[in-house]
C-alpha cells in the first residue's frame, strides 16, 4: 500500500527556553528534506519560519517554566502546515487581535522597519507561507499556524507569477 | 547557548585613509546567543568611530535569525554614517536567501569571495 501521500502529524512540546529551539530547527530541516517533496531551499526556509514562531511564543506567550507546542502536519506531495501554540502566561503576552494589528501595520506597503527587532513575523513567516492564521486558544494563549502548498512553492521557484495568495485570518 | 564564534581580524585596506576589518562568523546566530555575541562587533565600532570598512565573512555561518539581521542593519547604519562601508562575503545560499527576504541585500552587497569584497570596497 502506498502511504507516501497520507497526512502525517508530529507534535513536539518544549520548555519555554531559547536553548531548545536549535533542536527544533534541526528537526524541521531534516524532516522537510527527508519526508516531503519540497526542494531543499524550502527546508531551510521552514527552518527560519519555525525559529521565528518559536521565539515569539517563548518571548511573549509562555512564561518560564511552562512550555510551547509545535505541530507539523504534512502530506508529502501537497503541503506543510506548522502550528505553534503558547499558554498565554508570558509577561508580554498578546491576543490574536493585537498580533493581527501589529502584523497588518508591518505588512502595509511602505512600512519602514527600524530597530533591531520586529522583522521576523512579516518578512520571514509572512513571505514564506501561503496562509498565516492567528487564533486565541480557548484555554488561553495564542495559536499561530501557517500553511505552504507544494505546488505554489514550485510555481514560485519556476518564476511563474501568480496572484498574491497570502492571507491572514483572524479567529477569536 | 547555540554555538557561534566571532573572530575579527585586521586586513590591509585598499583605501589608504580607511581601516578594514573582517568579521568571521562561524556557527549559528539565534535568540540564545546573538545579543551577547554581536557586542564583539559593536566594540570594534566604538574603537573605530570613523572611516571603518567591514567585511562580514559568512562562509561558515549555518543559520541566522531575524534579530541578527536587525543588528546587521543597525551596524550598517552606524558604519555608513561615519564614512565607512559594509559588505558581506561568501554567504551560503540559505543565508543569502534570508538576507534577501528580509531586505538587507537592498543595503548591503553580497560577494562570492573576500577578494571581490575588498575590490568593491576600493571602488
Amino acid at each position: 500500500m502506498d502511504n507516501t501521500n497520507q497526512e502525517t502529524k508530529i507534535t513536539i512540546t518544549l520548555p519555554t527556553s531559547a536553548y531548545f529551539v536549535s533542536g527544533i530547527r534541526d528537526f524541521t530541516l531534516n524532516m522537510v528534506k527527508n519526508t516531503t517533496n519540497f526542494e531543499e531551499k524550502w527546508a531551510y526556509r521552514f527552518q527560519s519560519v519555525i525559529d521565528e514562531l518559536c521565539n515569539n511564543a517563548i518571548e511573549y506567550g509562555s512564561a518560564e517554566g511552562q512550555d510551547i507546542k509545535v505541530t507539523f502536519i504534512f502530506k508529502t506531495d501537497d503541503y506543510l502546515r506548522i502550528i505553534v501554540e503558547d499558554t498565554g502566561t508570558g509577561k508580554n503576552k498578546i491576543d490574536a487581535a493585537g498580533l493581527q494589528k501589529i502584523y497588518d501595520e508591518r505588512h502595509a506597503p511602505g512600512y519602514v522597519f527600524s530597530g533591531i527587532r520586529g522583522r521576523g513575523l512579516v518578512k520571514i513567516v509572512g513571505e514564506w507561507s501561503d496562509e498565516l492564521k492567528f487564533e486565541d486558544r480557548p484555554e488561553g494563549g495564542l495559536k499561530i499556524s501557517i500553511i505552504k502548498h507544494l505546488k505554489d512553492a514550485r510555481k514560485k521557484d519556476a518564476g511563474i507569477s501568480q496572484p498574491n495568495t497570502s492571507t491572514v485570518t483572524l479567529n477569536i | 547557548m547555540t554555538e557561534v564564534k566571532v573572530l575579527i581580524e585586521d586586513l590591509v585596506s585598499p583605501t589608504p585613509d580607511k581601516k578594514l576589518k573582517i568579521v568571521h562568523i562561524t556557527g549559528q546566530l539565534d535568540e540564545s546567543n546573538v545579543d551577547e555575541k554581536i557586542q564583539e562587533v559593536y566594540k570594534v565600532l566604538e574603537a573605530n568611530p570613523q572611516n571603518l570598512d567591514l567585511i562580514f565573512d559568512l562562509e561558515n555561518l549555518e543559520y541566522m535569525n531575524s534579530k541578527s539581521i536587525g543588528y546587521l542593519t543597525d551596524i550598517y547604519g552606524k558604519v555608513t554614517e561615519t564614512n565607512g562601508k559594509v559588505v558581506i562575503a561568501k554567504a551560503r545560499p540559505n543565508i543569502a536567501d534570508i538576507l534577501q527576504v528580509v531586505g538587507l541585500t537592498q543595503l548591503v552587497s553580497l560577494y562570492d569571495s573576500i577578494d571581490s569584497a575588498k575590490t568593491a570596497l576600493a571602488s
